[in-house]
C-alpha cells in the first residue's frame, strides 16, 4: 500500500500538442480517488503515467516515497485493469491471475493458494480451469480484477473498467468494487467518463478537463459547491440549469441579478468583488427549483414543456417566457399531477442559487 | 409439395457442393493419377482416360520396389532434417525480425520493411549464383581453418558449411520476406492493452515476446510453419546444386536422379515413389491442422 503524489505533471506527444497541462495531487494512503471527465480530456493519459506505460514529460512523481518517474511499469509495484480486459488469451484464469508471480518466482504452491483466494472473494472459483474466451464479459471482468487482487500491488489502476459491461451487471460490480476496496483497504484510482460512478464509488473525485484538474473534492462537496461552470454542469442527472444575468446588487449579503426580461432572483452568495452590471451565470439544480402559488414573493410564471414520470420522481421541462432556456426540475413522484402546456409559477431558493463570474468561477457561498 | 423457398434452398447447398467437389476433384487429380498408377500391376493403362484414375491390378509391388531400388529411408532423413531446421530458422527470423517491425519505434523502421518486402520482387533464381559461390567460399575456409588448426582429414569441415552440407542447403532459404512480413502482420493484430497488461504485471521485453506475443500469434506461427514445410520438403533446384552426394539428398532431388532419366525402370515406381514422398506431408499437416483455428478470441472485450 502507498499514497501517489504527482507534482506539476505534464504530458505533450509531440511537442505542440500537451495532453496533460499541470497537474498536482496528493492521494492518500488507502484512499479511493476517481477521476472523472469527459472523453478525451487525458484520465487514460494520466493513469498510463503513473502506470509507467507512458513517458512523464514534465513534473514528478511519487509512489510511497519514491521517485517514480523513470521506474519500469514492472517493477512499480503497481496493478491496473484494462476496460478491454486484457487476459491473455492462451492462458486458462488462474494462469492468468498467477501470471505476475510466476515472472517474480514465487513459488507454485503460493501461487496457486493467492489465487484461489482471489478467486474466492470474487466468486470465479469454478471458472480457474476456463480459458477467457469461454467466459462472459461480466465474468472476464472479475477474472481481470482477480489478476490485479492476486499481486497485493501497492497501488491499483482501473481505466473505465465497467464500460464493456450492460447496465445491470455495471450496477453490480460497482457495488462489489466498493466492497473489495472496504475489503482491501489499498490505494484506488478508478478512471471513469460516467458521473454516476465517479459520485457512488470515490473517497474523492477528481475533475479533469481541458489537461487540467477542475476540482478535487468529496463527492458531496463537489455536487454542492462546484468551483466553477464545468463541475456545475459536468456532475449531476439531470443537469444543473444555467441561466445568464446580470447583477444588481452585490454586497456580501443576499447578492441579486436581474435574468432576461427583468426577472429577479436572489442568491445567498458573496458577491462583494463583483461590480452592479458585471455578466454573471446564476445556477439551480432540478430538485432545488420550487413549485409555488402565483401571489408568493419572487414567484416566476413558466410553462411546462415535457414531463417524464420516473416513478419514485417527475421531471418537468419548463420554459419561462421571454427566456429561451428550458429548465429541468425534480419534483417528487408524489407531487400534484402537471401536463403539457400547463402554466405554473417557480421560485428560486436563495439559499440554493449558485453564482458563477464571466470567467466561469464560482462565487463563494455564504452560510445560511 | 416442397415451397418454392425450400427448392431454392436446395439448388442453393447443391450449386455449393458441386462447385466444391470440382474444385476438390481439380486440386487432387495429379495425386489420384499418381496413387492409381502406383497401385496399378498392368500399367498399361496409365495413360488413357479416364482408367488411368484408377488402379488395375491392384498390388503394393511399385511401393516395395521404391525401397530396394533407391536408399528412400535415406532421402526421407534428410528431407526431415533440411524441413526441420528450415522450420525452426524461418520461424526464429521472422519472429525476431517481425516484432521489432511491428512493434518497437525506431529510426528507419519504414526503410527497413520496405527493403525487406522489396526482395520479394525479385525472382529467387537470382540468388542461386552468388549463394553457390558464397558457399563454396565458406567451404574453403572451414578447409583452411582445418589445415590451420592441424585436425584430421575425417574431420571435412568443408562438408560442415560448404558445398555438399545441410547448412548450405538450409541457410539461404531461412531469412525470407514473406515470413517477416507474416509475422509483423500477426504481431501488429495483438491489442495493445495485451502488452501493457504483461508490462504491468512485470515481464520485461523479451519476456513479452516469448511468453505472450509467441503464443497469442501461434495460429500465425503454425501456418507459417506449415508453408515452410512444403516448400522446403518440395525444394528441388537448389538442394540439387548444393547436394552431390547420394548420402545427402532430400527425397525430391533423389526421386528425381534415381527414377528418371534414360535407365529409369517404369513409370509407375516413379509415381509410387512420388506418392510416398508426399504422404509425411500429409499426415504433418491431418496432425497440425486444429492449431490454425484457435486465436485472440477472448482475449479483449
Ligand atoms: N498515443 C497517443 N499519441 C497522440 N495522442 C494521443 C495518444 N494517446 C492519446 N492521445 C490524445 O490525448 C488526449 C487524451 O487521451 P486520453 O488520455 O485517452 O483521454 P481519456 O482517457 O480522458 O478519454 C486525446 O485527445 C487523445 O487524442
Ligand atoms: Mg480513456
Amino acid at each position: 500500500m502507498a499514497s501517489v503524489s504527482l507534482r506539476n505533471i505534464r504530458k505533450n506527444y509531440t511537442r505542440d500538442v500537451t495532453v496533460i497541462r499541470d497537474v498536482s495531487l496528493d492521494i492518500d494512503d488507502g484512499e479511493f480517488i476517481v477521476f472523472v471527465g469527459p472523453s478525451g480530456c487525458g484520465k487514460s493519459t494520466m493513469l498510463r503515467m503513473i502506470a509507467g506505460l507512458e513517458d512523464i514529460t514534465g513534473g514528478e512523481l511519487y509512489i510511497g516515497e519514491t521517485l517514480a518517474n523513470d521506474i519500469h511499469a514492472s517493477k512499480r509495484g503497481i496493478a491496473m485493469v484494462f476496460q478491454s480486459y486484457a487476459l491473455y488469451p492462451h492462458m486458462s484464469c488462474a494462469e492468468n491471475m498467477g501470471f505476475a508471480l510466476k515472472l517474480a518466482g514465487t513459488p507454485k504452491a503460493e501461487i496457486d493458494s493467492r489465487v484461489q483466494r482471489a478467486a474466492e472473494i470474487l466468486e470465479i472459483t469454478h471458472l480457474l480451469e476456463r480459458k477467457p474466451k469461454a467466459l462472459s464479459g461480466g465474468q472476464r471482468q472479475r477474472v481481470a480484477i482477480g489478476r490485479a487482487i492476486v499481486r497485493n500491488p501497492k497501488v491499483f489502476l482501473f481505466d473505465e473498467p465497467l464500460s464493456n459491461l450492460d447496465a445491470a451487471l455495471r450496477l453490480n460490480m460497482r457495488v462489489e468494487l466498493s466492497k473489495l476496496h472496504q475489503e482491501l483497504q489499498t490505494t484506488m484510482i478508478y478512471v471513469t467518463h460516467d458521473q454516476v460512478e465517479a459520485m457512488t464509488l470515490a473517497d474523492r473525485i477528481v475533475v479533469f478537463h481541458a489537461g487540467l484538474i477542475q476540482q478535487v473534492g468529496s463527492p458531496l462537496d463537489l455536487y454542492e459547491n462546484p468551483s466553477n461552470l464545468f463541475v456545475a454542469g459536468f456532475l449531476g442527472s439531470p443537469k444543473m440549469n444555467l441561466l445568464a444575468g446580470v447583477m444588481l446588487e452585490c454586497g456580501d449579503g443576499l447578492a441579486s441579478l436581474s435574468l432576461q426580461q427583468g426577472m429577479i432572483v436572489s442568491a445567498r452568495c458573496n458577491a462583494s468583488h463583483l461590480r452592479v452590471h458585471d455578466k454573471v451565470t446564476m445556477g439551480i439544480r432540478p430538485e432545488h427549483i420550487r413549485l409555488v402559488s402565483a401571489d408568493t414573493a419572487g414567484a416566476l410564471a413558466a410553462q411546462v414543456d415535457l414531463i417524464e414520470h420516473l416513478g419514485d420522481v417527475v421531471l418537468a421541462y419548463i420554459e419561462i417566457p421571454g427566456i429561451h432556456e428550458v429548465l429541468c426540475m425534480k419534483l417528487p413522484g408524489s407531487a400534484p399531477a402537471l401536463a403539457y402546456g400547463d402554466r405554473i409559477h417557480i421560485a428560486f431558493p436563495p439559499e440554493h442559487v449558485l453564482l458563477f463570474d464571466h470567467e466561469g468561477n464560482a462565487l463563494p457561498r455564504l452560510p445560511a | 409439395m416442397p415451397s418454392r423457398k425450400h427448392v431454392h434452398a436446395m439448388l442453393h447447398t447443391g450449386a455449393h457442393y458441386t462447385s466444391l467437389i470440382l474444385f476438390a476433384l481439380f486440386t487432387t487429380f495429379p495425386f489420384i493419377w499418381a496413387l492409381s498408377s502406383g497401385l496399378s500391376g498392368d500399367a498399361s493403362h496409365m495413360y488413357l482416360f479416364p482408367d488411368g484414375f484408377w488402379p488395375h491390378e491392384a498390388t503394393l509391388d511399385w511401393f516395395a520396389r521404391v525401397f530396394r531400388e533407391m536408399p528412400f529411408t535415406t532421402y526421407l532423413k534428410n528431407s526431415t532434417i533440411l524441413a526441420f531446421f528450415t522450420i525452426a530458422g524461418v520461424v526464429a527470423v521472422s519472429v525476431l525480425a517481425g516484432y521489432p517491425l511491428a512493434r518497437m519505434k525506431f529510426p528507419g523502421r519504414g526503410l527497413v520493411f520496405v527493403a525487406i518486402i522489396a526482395t520479394m520482387m525479385l525472382p529467387s533464381e537470382v540468388g542461386i549464383v552468388p549463394n553457390f559461390i558464397t558457399l563454396k567460399h565458406f567451404g574453403d575456409a572451414a578447409a583452411a581453418l582445418q589445415g590451420t588448426l592441424g585436425l584430421g582429414p575425417d574431420w571435412n569441415l568443408r562438408e560442415w558449411i560448404g558445398l555438399n552440407s545441410y547448412f548450405g542447403a538450409i541457410v539461404p532459404n531461412v531469412a525470407g520476406a514473406f515470413g517477416i512480413f507474416l509475422m509483423k502482420q500477426a504481431f501488429e493484430q495483438i491489442p495493445q492493452d495485451l502488452i501493457d497488461a504483461a508490462r504491468v504485471d512485470g515481464a520485461n521485453e523479451m519476456q513479452i515476446l516469448w511468453k505472450v506475443m509467441v503464443p497469442v500469434t501461434g495460429p500465425s506461427i503454425a501456418a507459417l510453419a506449415i508453408f515452410t514445410l512444403v516448400s522446403a520438403w518440395n525444394d528441388y533446384l537448389w538442394p540439387s546444386l548444393v547436394m552431390n552426394s547420394k548420402e545427402k539428398m532430400p527425397l525430391a532431388v533423389g526421386v528425381f536422379n534415381d527414377l528418371t532419366g534414360p535407365f529409369a525402370t517404369s513409370d509407375n515406381i516413379l509415381m509410387a515413389a512420388i506418392v510416398l514422398t508426399v504422404i509425411p506431408v500429409l499426415v504433418f499437416f491431418a496432425f497440425t491442422q486444429r492449431y490454425f483455428i484457435s486465436g485472440m478470441d477472448g482475449a479483449v472485450k
